[in-house]
């Protein structure tokens, strides 16, 4: 297994449970998600800043 | 016919909150809110102190994966009088440092009663790496995460560990970020690479399990903050993860019928510092019926208010107020009525 530090953008929705959603999915793509947050968002993109630790599989 | 008042209590660690971003500084904030509720659910970072810590019946000490895990209604959580505790020690730990370590766990069984397995030590250094992300967060990874885990599971199925302390040999630190935090400003260096240790541990046994660091002890310092001091007692961080593991709850699948299980659906309040309300519990926590309440004068290095990402909550300055929102929620009176001023009823327009 492997560690990573990574960030994503992740577009802005009206619903939470949706961003939650989201926002695992893009991080899915890189990982096992361990530990994330939202860390900023801009009304004007329409965009949510996320940092996360994922982790992998070595013979991944 | 009455249900008890459950409150949830966040402080996200290494995102420098004014309150709690330091040695244990938010146990106040837990203890003044576990005197106006039932139970209070909060983690490791609220509660852990160094060498002090505070330990009351009605307050859970739950690690912050394993209550992200709770908020998105998977896991429950199941009550215990008593949890054996493994403990695991980073084979980087020099002898010396290894010695205090075993002897403030020995103090904690003479002293505290506590009960602890023999403990472990990893196959392999495990490499924590530190960094500082863009948003002013701290974070960490490992270079050998697999030999933490060997160990977790060598602790849970021949010492017969029901929880598990872990003790990683960190970076001595230097510098104007360390500085910044012992004067009690800034964000915790550290802190994110210990919730990926104790995330690593609980994501893959789902048992309860915490972090204390392991540094080299340092001069005395007169510019200590007191927010920090409890930092400068002893040789180790230990004593409070290992409190705190005693007795946190263990994790129950959320679909068993087992009785006395506390479920997402039972939290009535969420207390959270005003900027930080971007984490996956908090997300998940807004879609149930609990009350959240979002504290302004708790500034982090965040920028996600509720409003940024739909959540509905109240916000109060400070955590006193928040307090008194609490009593007024359980009491179930509006905060309006509590106004001088309240306007006339309305029709549905």
């Amino acid at each position: 297994m492997t560690t990573h530090f990574i960030t994503a953008e992740i577009d802005l929705t009206e619903s939470p449970k949706q961003l939650h959603q989201d926002i695992e999915a893009e991080l899915e793509k890189r990982g096992e998600p361990l530990r994330w947050a939202v860390t900023e968002t801009n009304p004007e993109t329409g965009k949510a800043k996320v940092e996360a630790v994922v982790t992998q599989d070595r013979n991944a | 016919m009455t249900r008890p008042y459950t409150v949830v209590a966040l402080v996200p660690t290494g995102i420098g909150a004014e309150i709690g971003g330091y040695a244990g500084d938010a146990i106040p904030v837990a203890r003044a809110i576990a005197q106006v509720c039932d139970r209070l659910i909060t983690h490791p970072n609220v509660l852990n102190g160094a060498q002090l810590y505070w330990s009351q019946p009605n307050v859970s000490y739950v690690e912050g994966y394993g209550l992200d895990q709770f908020a998105a209604g998977r896991w429950g959580l199941r009550p215990v009088h008593q949890n054996r505790v493994g403990l695991i020690l980073d084979k980087a730990i020099e002898p010396d440092l290894r010695l205090r370590h075993l002897q403030a766990a020995d103090a904690t069984r003479a002293t505290l009663g506590l009960d602890l397995t023999d403990y472990v030590v990893t196959d392999e250094p495990l490499g924590v790496s530190l960094r500082t992300s863009e948003a002013g967060a701290s974070w960490g990874t490992l270079d050998n995460p697999d030999s933490l885990l060997r160990a977790a599971e060598r602790s849970i199925d021949r010492a017969g560990a029901e929880a598990i302390a872990i003790v990683a040999r960190f970076p001595d630190e230097s510098g104007d970020a360390f500085d910044r935090y012992r004067s009690g400003q800034g964000v915790d260096p550290i802190a994110g690479a210990e919730a990926v240790i104790s995330h690593l541990v609980v994501r893959q046994f789902q048992i309860p399990a915490a972090h204390a660091p392991a540094l080299s002890p340092l001069p005395a310092d007169p510019s200590v903050s007191p927010r920090a001091a409890a930092e400068e007692l002893g040789y180790t961080f230990l004593p409070c993860v290992l409190v705190g593991l005693s007795r946190a709850p263990q994790f129950a699948d959320a679909s068993t019928g087992e009785e006395g299980i506390v479920r997402s659906r039972d939290i009535d309040a969420i207390v959270v510092p005003e900027t930080a309300c971007g984490g996956s519990a908090i997300l998940n926590l807004s879609q149930t019926a609990a009350r959240i309440v979002a504290v302004r004068n708790n500034q982090t290095q965040m920028r996600v208010p509720p409003a940024a990402l739909g959540i509905r909550a109240i916000t109060v300055n400070s955590y006193l107020e928040a307090l008194g929102a609490l009593v007024a929620h359980r009491a179930g009176i509006s905060p309006a009525a509590l106004s001088p001023h309240l306007s006339p009823s309305r029709p549905l327009s």
